[in-house]
């Protein structure tokens, strides 16, 4: 049985909320089927007041073991480092989130906030937000890039703005079913197992991606074309399984005509949503996008680019998705 | 705990809130009733001021982050605020995809809310000698009732319907000013009727009502309704019936009203009245009105007449401000302090003609009391209920949690209706005129209250954005008239029977849904020590 303590940071819930949507396991038979012991999580745990007081204090004094520490939200240090933008039972949370980090045998960062510090980061991130172990993608963050947990493990982390529910649900199970020592994490400290292939993988609209046709305008535009040249999709940058398992069972953002925002990214978001960036592909010299697929470079993106869509077929150019 | 003379106790409650921030509350208790309140919300993080000199689409990301819960709802204003300060015309297909997705949001909600974060309170063991509290453990125990697991766990169905539309649940931008950005197919169609009817056999009506939609709307007053409960065995055992019961058994009807004055901002536009969204024309296309009942009155609603004060909350100043001149300066709670400032949530107020400036409760039940308003426009919703209870048992936790659930059936049959109405055939977007300045109005109702946004575009970019939510107009605190926010309102009066775990509290709060689980401290009152800590919820 493995223990496991639930917070909120400077949080939305959306994380836990996501959970909720879990199929396989789902998140009530996760905690009472698979091992886990829930010791608290503001929103499911019934225990409450004394109890959590007792289960806090028993876990900073080592009374009790913590092995899974999870934490949603960005850790807000405002204002002037103090931390009393975010209370938490009578005290800043940076001071909780210290003393239950060293005590912790795992600790887990669900969301962007968690990891990366999120959108609160965006300037002039006036609650002087930061992630656990990261500043976007600048390492160190709360805790300083050379921390580890009482496993010897950075802060594992499971981005998404929200996480997928199964990214969460399944690496809760990894690790409380011993399987620890098969993660691999990589320069983001994101398990490889979910964050190697690209939201592009699995994509109903990478036939389009690869004659270089273009979604032109939303709403019924989506009925044919891809999302990347025009409207600001990042998939072929934005590492997630988005496509792989679908979202709710049912879509995704690229499948319903929503292009990626990256959010599994620690830039996310990107541009801090300056004028101009916001759904419209960024471009240099006008025509080429400024971010290109992981790995290509614009003198053989152009060359591949003009080839395909010289060879691109007529369905490419019609209506694929249609009524 | 400090006993300040013989009678009078204050009392400390932290954490009390946890789904936007933290939520503290105190609350001075006289001879085992509370008196006065003050609420405290805990957590900032600033996103409006994230949002100056952003790209004019900026809320379409930023502000469904606000909350994980209600990020659709979210996100439906934002638009609309873009929509109106853009002047974009929107294809009928875009605002009915709107309407369903905005919709499946709420569909999801009320049966999370009510067995994951109300109904557990409801096996408190102040209860334990109530009739029928087994029967209660047995449906609400947290994780293991027979009905806790099932409202929970297929709440995601109504929201699989939102992602065929929008790609995802929580936490989509799909909606963008001139429409929408996907175009569904036949089988989505189909698909999303057949994920709606099985949560609606399932959960609605095997479990729920105990009966058809269409019986159960035809209840129109207290007297029908208690009829429908006892009609037949299934009605009978169905969770509304048994909660009606329980709830008037343990008292939810007598405590936790408030000041009983309401403000709903309405949602769902009927798509021919609203091709062009403007401010001034919205109240007349709303499907579910907007409307201020306030000291017995109806009201039409005006956006220009809403406000945030600030002095009692951790920003600069005192004033009073209408939200597009609106500021945030956040200030260190610790000085805050000084000036007599106790929280991080501003105080929004209506400007009632002849009443000046009003808190007003917002919600399911400010939402009812307005659909019971019989003037209207033939496509706006009409619904008695709600108004007919109030004025024969007058508000309370038992009439605000009802009114919650009493819009699960009705949402159910909107919902199915539009996507009836969906054209595949027809556009879903039009693509706008990206205006460089402007004034922006869009608001909504989330599950849990009016929830709205104003903007102000200059070059091209946010040059003003104030989002005021429902958990604002509800725990905001004392304004510079000294007025009570509606939920420090709703307490007083509360008896408190056990101060060791004082459960009402914890009802009148969950029953605003801006709470999921109280902490209690208690200081002794000539050391500030802490003498003990007590929990709310004693069941477990």
């Amino acid at each position: 049985m493995a223990t496991l303590l639930w917070l909120q940071a400077g949080a939305c819930s959306g994380n836990t909320i996501s959970l909720l949507q879990a199929e396989e396991p789902t998140v009530i038979d996760l905690l009472t089927d698979f091992g886990v012991e829930l010791l608290w999580h503001p929103s499911l745990g019934p225990e409450l007041g004394e109890a959590v007081h007792k289960i806090l204090d028993d876990l900073v004094s080592g009374a009790k073991p913590l092995d899974i520490f999870v934490v949603e939200g960005t850790v807000v240090q405002g204002p002037n480092g103090s931390g009393r933008m975010d209370m938490f039972a009578g005290r800043p949370m940076t001071e909780w989130i210290t003393d239950l980090t060293s005590v912790a045998s795992i600790v887990v960062g669900v969301g962007d906030c968690a990891a990366y510090g999120g959108l609160p980061t965006v300037a002039p991130n006036p609650s002087e937000s930061t992630g656990l172990q990261f500043h976007r993608e600048v390492k160190g963050g709360y805790l300083g890039k050379d921390w580890v947990s009482k496993a010897g493990l950075p802060v594992i982390n499971i981005p998404g703005c929200p996480a997928h529910p199964d990214w969460i649900s399944q690496i809760v199970m990894a690790v409380a079913t011993g399987r620890a020592g098969d993660l691999t994490l990589d320069e983001y400290h994101r398990p490889s197992t979910l964050f190697t292939t690209f939201t592009h993988n699995g994509c109903t609209r990478n036939g389009f991606f690869e004659y270089k046709q273009s979604t032109t305008e939303f709403g019924q535009g989506t009925r044919t074309g891809c999302l990347f040249y025009e409207l600001g999709c990042r998939g072929p940058m934005t590492h997630s399984s988005c496509n792989r398992i679908l979202w709710n069972r049912q879509s995704s953002k690229t499948r319903a005509g929503h292009p990626c925002l990256g959010c599994t990214e620690p830039q996310f978001p990107f541009d801090d949503l300056m004028p101009g960036t916001i759904f419209k592909t960024q471009k240099v010299s006008g025509v080429i996008p400024r971010d290109l697929p992981t790995g290509a470079d614009h003198l053989t993106y152009l060359a591949a680019a003009a080839a395909a869509r010289i060879s691109a077929p007529q369905w490419s150019k019609e209506d694929m998705f249609v009524v | 705990m400090t006993v300040t003379d013989s009678k009078t106790i204050d009392l400390e409650v932290s954490p009390l809130g946890r789904v936007e921030g933290d939520l503290d509350l105190r609350v001075k208790i006289n001879d085992g009733v509370v008196t006065e309140a003050w609420t405290e919300a805990l957590m900032f993080r600033g996103f409006e001021i994230i949002l100056r000199g952003k790209d004019p689409q900026a809320g379409l990301i930023m502000t469904p982050r606000i909350c994980g819960i209600c990020g659709g709802s979210h996100l439906y204003k934002a638009c609309f605020a873009i929509d109106t300060a853009w002047k974009t015309v929107l294809p009928p297909n875009a605002i009915t995809v709107r309407n369903i997705a905005q919709a499946c949001e709420t569909l999801q909600s009320i049966p999370r809310w009510f067995y994951a974060l109300f109904a557990i309170d409801l096996v408190n063991k102040k209860y334990a000698k109530a009739k029928d509290y087994d029967e209660a453990m047995r449906r609400f125990a947290p994780f293991v009732g027979e009905s806790y697991e099932p409202g929970v766990v297929l709440g995601a169905k109504p929201v699989e319907v939102y992602a065929i539309f929008g790609g995802q649940w929580p936490h989509s931008s799909f909606m963008i000013p001139g429409g929408v950005m996907c175009a569904p197919t036949l089988t989505d169609i189909t698909r999303s009727i057949a994920i709606l009817d099985y949560w609606r056999q399932e959960w609605l009506e095997n479990r729920f009502l105990g009966c058809s939609i269409e019986r159960y709307r035809q209840v129109q007053t207290w007297e029908q309704l208690l009829e429908w409960c006892d009609e037949n065995e299934s009605q009978h055992k169905s969770d509304l019936a048994f909660f009606i019961r329980y709830a008037m058994g343990i008292g939810l009807d007598k405590y936790g009203g408030g000041y009983g004055n309401y403000l709903a901002m309405g949602t769902f536009f009927e798509p021919s009245q609203y091709a062009t969204p403007t401010a001034d024309g919205r109240n007349r296309a709303l499907i579910t009105r907007a409307g201020v009942y306030s000291d017995g009155t109806d009201l039409p609603f005006d956006h220009m007449r809403v406000t945030e004060d600030v002095t009692h909350s951790y920003f600069r100043g005192t004033g009073s401000l209408h939200p597009w001149e609106g500021v945030t300066e956040p200030i260190d709670p610790a000085d805050g302090r000084a000036q007599d400032k106790y929280t991080w949530a501003k105080a929004p107020r209506y400007d009632v003609p002849g009443q000046g400036f009003v808190p007003l409760e917002v919600g399911p039940f400010a939402r009812q009391m307005v659909a019971g308003n019989p003037e209207r426009e033939v496509w706006q919703d009409y619904d008695p209920l709600i108004r007919d209870i109030y004025s024969k048992i007058g508000p309370s936790i038992f009439l605000r949690v009802l009114a919650r659930l009493h819009e699960a059936p009705k949402y159910y049959e909107m919902t199915r209706r539009w996507i009836d109405q969906i054209d595949l055939h027809d556009r879903f977007y039009i693509k706008p005129v990206e205006r460089e300045s402007g004034k922006g109005f869009g608001a909504t109702e989330a599950a849990r209250g009016a929830l709205a946004d104003w903007i102000v575009l200059e070059d091209n970019k946010i040059a003003n954005y104030q989002v005021i939510t429902p958990t604002a107009w509800n725990i905001g605190p004392k304004d510079g008239k000294g007025a009570n926010g509606p939920m420090e309102e709703s307490f007083i009066g509360a008896p408190v029977e056990d101060l060791h775990d004082p459960i009402e509290l914890g009802h009148v709060a969950r029953s605003f849904d801006s709470c999921i689980v109280c902490t209690v401290h208690a200081y002794d009152g000539k050391t500030g020590e802490e003498m003990a800590r007590f929990k709310v919820n004693g069941m477990m």
